[in-house]
């Protein structure tokens, strides 16, 4: 069949390129390009936390104690100086966007993608948030001050007191909520129909089929999902100064489980770190406390990255 | 669903919050060691407690901290707050009557009074705290340069002088000798001073932007700056005076303001305002607040005295005169409002 279709010129050639040994400059040359990429990403990351690690080794190597359990303080030579505060106000807010944006983000995902008809409204929703997504961080601060801080609807500001670690946490649990949607609704998609099928075969209802098929399935791709959306949260500090994030000093110092801070006024590591970059005019040892607060917020990240990974890995051992 | 959240959320709050201050006050009484004069005024402080809320200027910002952190000594119980969004941002809280005190680096004008009147912050009071001066400097070697006005100042460091290589060059009349500059960068407070007070009148006047040339060499360490300064025989540079003073081999070059007179830098002339690189800075406060909040009232008789005399120069800026802190202290104790 193949040799009525393939004419003795055709064969002779391709049996020619495939006896010969002929080097393939093009697929290596693509291949070094490949390499090239992979390794001018990883000098970047590289310049950055060699950069990052020697510029604060004099607060985390000396007093990394004093540095982790420190308050905002004037000047950079303070003992007590440290980022304390800003590691409160950086996990309780991680703390809210997951308790609000997680389970509102991936409750609208399953509804978008399992139940809503497809038509031209829902499409027209789902290019909506889309957009959200795309929408400016200091948009989203703009909208919480407003509503949050201001109480210019509901009076939001007597639940929320006003200026707090509540209203940045909500602020940023709206900022994520879009990303979370929409990687939700990624996971949900790439689950095969075929495990709908099987589980409405055997009889399950709707909501039985979501619970023991699509959630189990789709769960390392919204974790993923949640997870960047978390990180880009906890790093975002354009929106934390429009809704009173303190630059200067805090007053209070409260225990990391203390709940009751909440609702006062609250910084930020991302804000440390702008305040002290800025400081270091004045004072040029706050560049290293600068470098530090950087450090933590590595750290900060890194943690809550490998739980996320660890809960994954589990996840998928259950799929497999 | 977000206000159940949010509910939940603000009763855990304020279970906690009561909690808080029970521990804040049992802690209280063993604290009173560290005061500073041993005065019946910081014994009665330590038993104060409460909030104080500050927000205005980020050059004052520094001294309200630096006095929050010693009088944190003092009366542990007090929770001071500090924020630095700007002298005009300030006002705006202050007159809403979200702070109790603002931070200015200038005195307040007539439209932010007006909005305060309105909102029923009538009673306010003006103390001045310190001063804010900047030192032109040059090498110790350079005695060619007697003296140097805004316009010369403007022309060897602003845009114009963009490019050139010699003092006579940016400045016709100046000695035809090279010129290098050293000075802050722009994340620096002083060099948004230097701006301000030497830049910005003459730059709209000649229709030029208000900044500095980009061929220089910035930095964020005044110890840098020095260095720079001290390298070479012709060189102009500018820090806070504060840090200049105790420079060594360098020289302070006088400065003419426009009035003719060349007035050298010194802590008297720029306490006094007669060296024309010189701003006072100020904090405002709400009279009726610090009369509802022992807070606020034990910290700014805190801030005029032991205040006025450690954190204005810790933190780089230039003490007031004594007469002028007694000036201000005779305000703040007869509750001087203005009108």
């Amino acid at each position: 069949m193949i040799s009525r279709l393939v004419d003795d010129r055709a064969r002779s050639a391709i049996a020619g390129s495939i006896r010969s040994r002929r080097v393939d400059v093009r697929g290596a040359l693509f291949r070094s390009l490949l390499q090239s990429a992979l390794v001018l990403t990883l000098l970047i990351l590289a310049v950055l936390l060699v950069s990052v690690f020697t510029d604060s080794w004099s607060q985390i190597s000396g007093r990394l104690g004093d540095f982790l359990s420190g308050t905002l303080r004037s000047r950079s030579s303070d003992g007590g100086l440290g980022v304390h505060q800003g590691i409160y106000g950086s996990l309780w807010i991680g703390v809210i966007v997951a308790v609000l944006a997680f389970p509102i983000g991936i409750g609208a995902a399953v509804y978008l993608e399992e139940y809503a008809p497809r038509n031209r409204f829902t499409s027209f929703i789902e290019v909506n948030i889309r957009n959200l997504a795309g929408v400016p961080s200091v948009v989203y601060g703009l909208l919480g001050l407003a509503i949050l801080v201001n109480g210019d609807i509901f009076g939001l500001d007597r639940l929320t007191g006003g200026r707090s670690t509540l209203s940045a946490g909500i602020t940023l649990a709206v900022l994520v909520l879009p990303i979370v949607i929409i990687t939700s609704g990624e996971a949900f998609r790439a689950v095969p129909n075929e495990l709908r099928e099987g589980a409405y075969g055997v009889g399950a209802t709707r909501w039985e089929m979501i619970r023991t098929q699509v959630l189990p399935y789709a769960a390392p791709g919204i974790l993923t999902g949640t997870l960047l959306s978390m990180a880009r949260a906890v790093g975002e500090a354009a929106p934390l100064i429009l809704v009173g994030a303190v630059t200067g000093r805090l007053g209070d110092n409260p225990a990391l489980l203390d709940l009751g801070a909440l609702a006062d006024r609250f910084t930020a590591l991302p804000i440390v770190i702008t305040s002290w970059t800025q400081q270091s005019g004045r004072d040029v040892g706050f560049a290293a406390a600068a470098a530090g607060a950087i450090v933590v917020l590595l750290v900060f990240v890194l943690i809550m990255n490998s739980a996320a990974i660890g809960l994954r890995n589990r996840f998928e051992k259950k799929r497999g | 669903m977000l206000p159940a959240i949010c509910v939940s959320f603000l009763l855990l709050a304020s279970a906690c919050g009561s909690d808080n201050g029970d521990n804040e006050t049992s802690s209280s009484s063993g604290s009173s060691d560290a005061s500073n004069d041993g005065s019946n005024s910081n014994d009665e402080a330590a038993s104060v407690s409460g909030n104080v809320t500050i927000s205005g200027s980020s050059t004052v910002e520094p001294i309200s901290i630096r006095v929050a952190e010693l009088f944190e000594d003092v009366a542990p119980d007090v929770s001071v707050t500090v924020d630095g969004p700007g002298t005009g941002d300030g006002f705006k809280l202050f007159c809403e009557g979200e702070t109790d005190i603002s931070d200015a680096s200038r005195q307040i004008k007539d439209t932010e009074k007006a909005s305060c009147f309105e909102n029923g912050v009538d009673n306010i009071v003006e103390l001045k705290v310190g001063v804010d001066g900047i030192a032109v400097m040059t090498s110790a070697a350079n005695t060619a340069v007697e003296c140097l006005s805004f316009e010369q100042l403007f022309a060897l460091i602003g845009p114009a002088g963009e490019g050139t290589k010699t003092w006579g060059e940016a400045s016709p009349g100046l000695p035809d000798t090279p010129l290098d500059v050293f000075g802050p960068g722009e994340e620096s407070g002083t060099f948004d001073s230097f701006l301000e007070i030497v830049f910005e009148d003459l730059a709209e006047e000649q229709g030029l932007e208000a900044t500095t040339r980009t061929d220089y060499s910035p930095s964020g360490d005044d110890n840098v700056i020095l260095q720079g300064i001290q390298s070479s025989d012709t060189s102009l540079g500018w820090t806070g005076f504060a840090f200049a003073v105790n420079a060594q081999n360098v020289r302070l070059i006088p400065v003419d303001g426009g009035d003719g007179n060349c007035v050298e830098p010194t802590p008297d002339s720029i306490a006094s305002n007669q060296y024309p690189i010189s701003r006072d800075l100020w904090i405002y406060v709400n009279a009726d607040k610090a009369a509802a909040n022992p807070a606020v009232t034990a910290y700014i008789d805190f801030y005029v005295t032991e205040g006025l005399k450690q954190a204005v120069g810790e933190v780089g800026y230039v003490p007031l005169t004594d007469a002028a802190q007694a000036e201000t202290q005779g305000r703040w104790n007869a509750m001087e409002t203005i009108s």
